[in-house]
């Protein structure tokens, strides 16, 4: 059976309740298709991670399907706190998430651990913080601080991070899954490779010709991808590079509309229960805002000189 | 002698004191909003050789708008390189490359500690914040770091709810007994009154320079310790000639700066 599929077989194949799952993007390739996905199957208890969480993971807080976060940051950027992450945590609503609390040094490092098959890694932040004074479900095995056994000083250790799933949206990938970004990195390419198994959406996909024409852009390789989604305009209201732009007007929406638990729910009513796919998403956004707001968004080409790497 | 012309806003005096703080040469981090400004300030003034970067995974980006997150577009092209976190914050910072970090925060204390995790109990807060980013690892692994603020007493505090970021932690010694690095740490507060510098044996802040409207004793009345006065305490410079010049026709000709006073930056 072919890899490619449509986000919902994707998620209902691939996405179990209570399955630890990496995210990728950073604004950059936000996957935002396959969460609006997970939560119209109205997955359950899941643990979800990434460095520096925005919108998108505010918006699966909100709509309960998050039962743990392994995190750094979670903020609206612009437009403040995430409102739903906080009514999670101040009033249980709709109940309270457990939190581990990393940094953007931290949890990169631990699914670098995981991507590499390495137990655990040293970091030197965190320490003479209270980041170390508080731990949720991870206990003790948060992290540990021993005594280097090279020069007998204190580091501190902090685990790998096994991901059942990743989900990750790229610029473009084959049918077979090799996956190539470019832009803002993040922690997108550890995370990946951190999973037992990875879901590829991507803005447009090309052949296994087109990917061998700049192979060193792949951060993911196709024996380790489970399904590849083509899913144009997947990171809006984030941005993909080289495709279209954030949008800011967007954000402001999300913002107001997250301010009250009602107006939360029409929105996710409104542009993810209530729609079919992303092209459904497409044609409302057109619908409600008009093709030259949607037109605005799209980058125009500004190509480099090609690489060659012919011998 | 400089020129230093009256018609600056309070924003752009702060910027102008971050800038100062950098050298010729510097490897400088950051976010977005003051700090990009103050180091491009300085590139642009005394120290055309420092070079900046965004934990985000982004070097040396030439941005043709003024970035509004770290992982803003517009830091893509023209950068140098563009990678990801491990990159930034595993290579650069955690290496030992990165010589200043600019911080700020909800909540900083007398000892330059920040919280951006929560305000109040942290099983049940009355706020919770974004939490720690890339603030720790900066505030940790930096050699110095600039910490940015508001002078009243909700934004200082004697000790912070939550310690997401050390500063000096308890005291001059303590950053040292945890592990980090000796000689590094908070070098400045800079806030919308004035500039505040670290004893170095108690690691507490005291105040160096008074900002041009204000008073010594505003400002010990806003601070919610018994804020030392140094010795040499003067009032801060304010913007210079070319400072301004720098900003308003290089950096930032539409002037969104001028959102920091509505923030309160005034």
């Amino acid at each position: 059976m072919g890899k490619v599929i449509t986000m919902k077989e994707a998620i209902a194949r691939h996405v179990n309740d209570g399955d630890f799952i990496f995210i990728g993007g950073y604004i950059c390739r936000t996957p935002f298709a396959a969460i609006h996905e997970i939560i119209r199957q109205a997955k359950k208890g899941l643990t979800i991670t990434r460095s520096n969480a925005a919108d998108d993971f505010d918006m699966m807080i909100g709509a309960g399907v998050v039962r743990r976060f392994i995190g750094t940051f979670l903020s609206l950027g612009l437009y403040g706190l995430g409102r739903c992450y906080r009514r999670s945590i101040e009033k249980g609503v709709p109940f309270k998430i457990e939190v581990e609390e990393y940094s953007n040094l931290s949890l990169p490092m631990m699914l670098m651990a995981g991507a590499m098959g390495m137990p655990f890694v040293p970091v030197r932040d965190m320490v003479g913080s209270d980041l170390l004074n508080v731990k949720s479900f991870m206990g003790d095995d948060k992290y540990k601080i021993i005594e280097s056994p090279f020069d007998g000083r204190p580091i501190l250790l902090v685990p790998a991070l096994h991901p059942d799933v990743a989900i990750i949206h790229v610029q473009q990938a084959d049918e077979l899954g090799n996956a190539q970004i470019w832009g803002i990195g993040g922690d997108c390419k550890a995370g990946a490779n951190s999973a037992k198994k990875v879901i590829v959406s991507c803005e447009r996909i090309v052949s296994r010709d087109t990917i061998g024409k700049d192979p060193s852009r792949t951060i993911v390789p196709d024996f380790k991808v489970v399904a590849v989604v083509e899913e144009p305009f997947g990171s809006h209201p984030g941005y993909a590079p080289g495709f279209y732009d954030v949008d800011f007007a967007f954000g402001a929406l999300y913002q107001k509309a997250s301010d009250t638990v009602e107006g939360f729910e029409d929105f996710l009513g409104e542009w993810v229960l209530d729609i079919e796919d992303r092209s459904a998403y497409i044609q409302h956004y057109i619908h409600r805002f008009g093709y030259s707001s949607f037109k605005a968004l799209q980058a125009e080409f500004d190509y480099g000189y090609p690489v060659s790497y012919a011998y | 002698m400089h020129k230093h012309p009256d018609d600056y806003i309070k924003p752009e005096l702060m910027a102008c004191c971050g800038a100062r703080e950098i050298k010729d040469g510097d490897v400088v981090i950051v976010g977005t909003g003051f700090p990009t400004m103050s180091a491009n300030i300085a590139k642009y003034t005394h120290a055309p050789g420092a070079t900046l970067m965004q934990e985000s995974g982004v070097y040396d980006a030439s941005p043709k708008r003024p970035a509004l997150s770290v992982g803003d577009p517009c830091l893509n092209p023209g950068a140098a390189m563009v990678g990801g976190l491990l990159d930034v914050m595993g290579m650069f910072l955690q290496a030992g490359w990165v010589d200043v970090g600019f911080l700020s925060g909800s909540q900083v204390d007398k000892f330059g500690n920040i919280n951006t995790t929560v305000i109040g109990d942290y099983q049940s807060p009355k706020s919770r914040l974004p939490g720690s980013g890339g603030a720790n690892p900066i505030g940790s692994l930096a050699k110095r770091t600039l910490i940015i603020a508001l002078h009243n007493k909700m934004r200082l505090a004697e000790h912070v709810d939550f310690i997401t970021t050390p500063g000096y932690i308890e005291g001059a010694d303590a950053r040292e007994k945890c592990g980090m690095s000796p000689g590094t740490g908070p070098q400045v507060i800079i806030t919308n009154k004035g500039v505040l510098r670290f004893h170095k044996e108690t690691g507490e802040a005291y105040l160096a320079s008074y900002h041009p409207d204000t008073s010594i004793d505003e400002i010990v009345g806003l601070t919610p310790w018994e804020l030392e006065v140094a010795d040499d305490v003067h009032e801060t410079e304010p913007p210079r000639e070319e400072e301004l010049r720098v900003m308003r026709d290089v950096l930032d000709p539409l002037r969104m700066i001028k959102i920091y006073e509505n923030k309160g930056y005034v």
